[in-house]
């Protein structure tokens, strides 16, 4: 909501200057955006008439003025604008003027000829652009002499103002102004004669309402012998620029000037173009109907509209149709100032895409009780501009349907319990009196009445609101909130994320925040299979489907590092991934992941050591260390896997109780140009659940006797994996403490589809010292178990 | 025999002089004190000697052997030394060549700004909560009194799955699953992403928000004010930081207020807007069993990247998705 500051000073006049009624406007919830001079800075131009003019006797293009500014002699001033003539009445910048952009206004000499002073286009004094090539023209009656300023009413501001979806009561000069006294206490006045200007000959047009749900209140009358040309006076354009709108023709001005004054919408039809009773119900379905800005929708039956014998002629509440508004030759017109119930007009405007200054305040809620005095007003103006005469005003009321105002307790108490201050009774009961409500003291409290166009007060806590935004929040005391000391549980088998994160961090990794939404086809490309979500109004294609998986996400913070010269990349990233799943209420699974990525060198920088690409073992190692972490080592378990996201030979699933947690691999080749990425790029991604759970630990006794080492080399098809013949290797024994891989050898003296896995095994007793036979026994156990589990033979 | 003592260790003295290294001052120790050495020749000599002489003759050659010994020793400490500094001198190495190691990254400036946030409310006794992205109409919208119908609905930029569906527009709705599911008093804080169908230089589609929610059986605005203003001081780490109240509106709260801060580092008299906040709705509790006569709640919610922004000079909120190592490793 924009107004002009001079234009709410008529209704109530604090002493604030205009930056300091913003704050307060600001600190009483009506959220000033913006606060602006409707012209620039300028001194001592004054309203000149131009006397006489004459050729420059040098120069074609500039013209020698007499000027008359009210003094005794005229002034000389050379002029190079196209449009001046003789008799126009001008804006003259005198010598000492000073202009915007801090010109000053000196005495000159022009190809030799004096000149004191200047005549001004719009735009050279801060106006807004006039659309003139040339000098900015004033009304044959502007006095002569007078302060251009003074004349034009330029010391004034454009007021912004955010209103929030509740306050449709301050969608008006007269709304504003009404919190203005509450807050200020300044009194507020109707600065214009509120008149009856209903005639006495019954409107000749029927009205016929047959939704008063939807339409409880219409008001309509006739107005004819007007003059249709009359132009619509200076003041009133000027409010309606500086209030955002631009003037068009006399009827639509007056109606938007109301609109902004009263905050009623209403509407003018061209009573000649009608035919038949105006009738006010639901659209039929498929109904056309061409709108004023010459728009043409389709109808359905959830609209309300306006419509003749001919059909709709305008969307209710929202805009007019094209067939019957008012034109230069129209010289009778139908007045409709009605009210609609928010419900009725809701969603309406978004779906036909024609948000008006009218659809905005019906959807929001106008007073009802508002139509009789705007359409006074809004005739009072076309009479006093245009004359003509007024018939009966025809109002078809269904007061059942008209909200009846709130009644609302309130309790003294919970002023107090619920601000956290005292506020005493004289405070509230001026505050409510300010705020226009109605008020009745009562045991404990009061019984208020809210007014018509407060339809936002409904519960107690509304009220206590209002309290507390006039009171000021600032104003309210520091008071600590009170409650119990207790201890809140720490559960210490809950692994942290930020413990991971950390250790993730540590090993260089940095942490990326990329959109839950990815391109369609890159997430088909690296997860076929999962079924996705996608979203109905998406920013761009590409931000379509909701990820599956971490891994578009970081390729593609991947290629943006690369594609910067980033050779090294190391990333990680948590979030949620969503497996579409119409069993779950929100329609799908929403899994939290951890997942990393990197490419490049191992080391950040190699000065005595040649620089080697990362590699699988890198990655696995890093995730080890979170497994590590987590007590999971041992618990998950990496087993080959086919990933179509990863090469199939250098990838693996990460199982834990059977069930995959996670995948780590090589992105696989055939994909790295798709995802936009180079370089061999490694991946892993493990699902949060797996690896937020700890153990608690439970000392052991160290033992003190001594431990015996024995390194054994088994033989076995080069395609096992190793991890079978750690399993067959790891027999149940209570003295064997561990087994360690020191050793893969493949060549000479092993045939070509074999490998040798040498490994130490390390064997203590926990309450004495081993004896040679139990530790043969033992060595003999596991050679037996690796030959029959993995066909392993002692090298 | 004096005589001769004195020159077989002026002998030795000269000899062990000119040594350099262990081999040679071994063979110089055979020498002279060794099973043929010079000294041990001369003992063999006191057999001649009477018994009163021998004493004394036995006498003067162990101090002869000793200080051929000491020289000896002296010799070799000193022919250790050096060898030791020479080894040493070979082992140098440059100590400002940088170590080995990777270098450490970096975690996100909204991780590190949400880490921030949650352990100022954890230590005065908030829990975190979690919730789905994904979000049914009723968390989002209906049970925070935002029916269908309300304005409010079209000003939230929300993303679509289907008619039930949506990206959740705040984590406001965190708070409605933990009243639906835990008795208050409740004190937690709900960190996350949230979605908004917008882009441009001011907007991401996706962002970060802290919601928090107290209910208890005392509680006034008040209170929650002073909460949110002791919170800002001690994010900002700054005492002087001035806070505005305004009242604005939000479905789900009543009174409603968004806060404005300023500071001598915005500059003066500029205000920025960092959080909303207000007292739960009455209905809002209701929708959720919990009894608005009794109970009162409080809640805010604070915009992540917009203090992330303020606390880390951070200038162009785009640059918190790009994902630029160059932008990530400022916050190591």
């Amino acid at each position: 909501m924009k107004f002009s500051e001079n234009w709410l000073r008529q209704w109530t006049n604090p002493e604030w200057n205009a930056n300091e009624l913003a704050e307060e406007l600001s600190l009483a919830g009506l959220e000033v955006d913006d606060v602006e001079p409707v012209a620039g800075e300028f001194t001592n131009v004054v309203v000149g008439h131009v006397v006489s003019m004459e050729k420059h006797p040098d120069a074609d293009k500039l013209n020698v003025t007499q000027v008359n500014v009210g003094e005794e002699e005229l002034v000389q001033i050379v002029c190079g604008a196209k449009n001046v003539q003789p008799g126009q009445k001008v804006c003259c910048a005198m010598v000492g003027a000073k202009l915007p952009g801090d010109f000053k206004i000196k005495k000159a000499k022009l190809r030799g000829v004096p000149s004191n002073g200047m005549l001004c286009g719009a735009t050279e004094i801060g106006l807004p652009d006039d659309g003139v090539d040339g000098l900015h023209l004033l009304p044959e009656d502007a006095p002569i002499g007078m302060d251009v300023r003074e004349y034009l009413e330029l010391n004034d501001m454009s007021i912004d103002v955010d209103l929030t979806p509740n306050r449709a009561d301050c969608f008006s000069v007269m709304g504003i102004a009404r919190d203005v006294n509450a807050i200020s206490g300044a009194g507020l006045t109707v600065p214009f004669e509120e008149k009856e200007m209903a005639g006495s000959t019954a409107c000749s047009v029927e009205i016929d309402v047959q939704e008063p749900q939807a339409c409880p209140k219409y008001l309509g009358c006739m107005v004819t012998g007007f003059n249709a040309k009359a132009e619509t006076p200076r003041w009133m354009k000027q409010r309606l620029e500086r209030s955002g709108l631009r003037p068009l023709s006399l009827t639509v001005d007056i109606t938007n000037y109301v609109l902004l004054e009263m905050g009623q919408p209403m509407h003018a039809f061209d009573s000649d173009k009608l035919q038949g009773a105006v009738q006010v119900r639901m659209a039929q379905n498929g109904e056309k109907l061409t709108t004023l800005d010459e728009k043409e929708v389709t109808l359905s039956d959830d609209t309300l509209v306006i419509a003749d014998d001919s059909g709709a002629i305008a969307l209710a509440g929202i805009m007019g149709g094209l067939s019957t508004s008012v034109t230069d030759e129209t010289t009778s017109i139908f007045f409709e100032c009605a009210h609609f119930a928010p419900l009725a007009i809701t969603g309406k405007a978004r779906k036909y895409g024609l948000h008006t200054d009218s659809s905005m305040r019906f959807e929001r809620g106008v007073d009802p009780q508002l139509p009789e005095r705007a359409l006074n007003r809004a005739l009072s103006l076309l009479l006093e501009i245009a004359g003509g005469e007024v018939s009966a005003i025809d109002a078809k009321i269904s007061a059942e349907n008209i909200p009846a105002p709130a009644q609302i307790t309130l309790r003294a108490k919970t002023v107090t319990d619920k601000l956290g201050v005292a506020v005493s009774a004289e405070q509230i009961e001026d505050i409510f009196t300010k705020l226009g409500f109605g008020i009745e003291a009562i045991d404990g409290g009061w019984s208020m009445t809210a007014p018509s166009y407060r339809f936002d007060m409904q519960i107690e806590m509304d009220l206590v609101e209002e309290i507390g935004r006039i009171y000021g929040y600032n104003n309210l005391p520091e008071d600590p909130v009170l409650a119990p000391i207790t201890l809140r549980e720490l559960p210490e088998s809950e692994q942290e994320l930020m413990a991971l994160k950390t250790a993730l961090v540590q090993n260089g990794y940095n942490e990326v925040v990329t959109y839950s939404f990815v391109e369609e086809k890159k997430q088909q490309a690296i997860a076929p299979d999962l079924p996705y979500v996608l979203l109905q109004n998406p920013i761009s294609e590409d931000m379509k489907a909701m990820r599956t998986t971490l891994f578009p996400g970081l390729l593609q913070s991947i290629a943006y590092n690369q594609n910067r010269q980033q050779g090294r990349v190391r990333m990680f990233e948590s979030g949620l991934v969503f497996y579409k799943n119409d069993q779950d209420e929100t329609g799908a699974t929403q899994v939290p992941m951890l997942a990393g990525a990197i490419v490049g060198p191992v080391a950040a920088s190699g000065w005595d050591e040649k620089p080697r690409n990362a590699d699988f073992f890198d990655l696995k190692g890093d995730v080890e260390t979170l497994l590590r972490m987590s007590h999971q080592l041992g618990k998950i378990r990496f087993e080959a896997c086919n990933n179509p996201a990863l090469h199939p030979g250098q990838s693996a699933s990460l199982m834990k109780d059977g069930k995959e947690v996670g995948i780590i691999g090589q992105l696989h080749p055939q994909l790295v140009k798709t995802m936009g990425v180079s370089g061999t790029v490694f991946m892993f991604q493990v699902r949060q659940d797996a690896l937020l759970t700890m153990e608690i630990p439970a000392a052991e006794k160290i033992s003190k006797f001594p431990e015996v080492q024995r390194d054994l080399a088994f033989v076995v098809e080069q395609s096992l994996p190793v991890q079978q013949l750690l399993d067959a290797v790891n027999v149940e024994s209570e003295i064997l403490r561990s087994v360690d891989i020191f050793d893969i050898y493949r060549g000479q003296g092993i045939e070509p589809d074999q490998k040798s896995v040498a490994l130490t095994l390390k064997l203590q007793h926990q309450d004495r010292t081993l004896e040679d036979a139990e530790v043969e026994s033992l060595v003999e156990q596991i050679l037996q178990s690796a030959k029959s589990a993995v066909n392993a033979e002692l090298r | 025999m004096q005589e001769e003592l004195q020159s077989i260790i002026a002998e030795a003295k000269e000899a062990i002089k000119d040594v350099q290294d262990l081999g040679k001052l071994d063979e110089l120790r055979v020498q002279f004190l060794g099973k043929k050495g010079a000294l041990t020749g001369m003992m063999k000599m006191l057999g001649k000697l009477s018994a009163e002489e021998r004493p004394k003759a036995g006498q003067v050659i162990n101090e002869a052997k000793q200080t051929v010994q000491s020289l000896l020793n002296e010799k070799k400490r000193q022919l250790d030394d050096a060898k030791l500094a020479q080894k040493l001198a070979e082992e140098t190495i440059d100590v400002t060549l940088p170590g080995r190691g990777v270098d450490v990254g970096s975690l996100h400036p909204v991780t590190r700004t949400l880490s921030r946030i949650e352990t100022l409310f954890s230590k005065a006794g908030f829990t975190v909560e979690t919730g789905p992205e994904i979000e049914d109409n009723w968390h989002n919208f209906e049970a925070l009194n935002i029916p269908e119908t309300h304005p409010a609905r079209a000003m939230h930029d929300t993303f679509y799955i289907n008619e039930n569906t949506v990206l959740r527009t705040h984590t406001s709705g965190v708070q409605i699953r933990t009243m639906e599911n835990k008795q208050p008093p409740l004190r937690i804080i709900a960190p996350g992403r949230v979605y908004r169908c917008d882009s441009d230089q001011t907007h991401t589609p996706m962002f970060h928000q802290v919601e928090g929610l107290i209910v208890e059986k005392n509680a006034s605005f008040a209170q929650l004010r002073s909460l949110l203003i002791q919170f800002l001081r001690e994010f900002f780490e700054d005492e002087n930081l001035q806070t505005r109240f305004r009242p604005s509106y939000f479905p789900f709260t009543e009174p409603s207020a968004e806060v404005d801060i300023s500071t001598d580092l915005f500059g003066e008299g500029r205000w920025l807007e960092v959080l909303g906040c207000g007292m739960v709705h009455p209905k809002v509790l209701e929708n959720v069993g919990i009894n608005p006569d009794e109970y009162t709640g409080l809640a805010f919610g604070l915009g992540v990247e917009r203090l992330a922004m303020l606390r880390y000079n951070v200038k162009d909120l785009r640059q918190f998705f790009e994902n630029d190592m160059r932008f990530l490793q400022q916050f190591k």
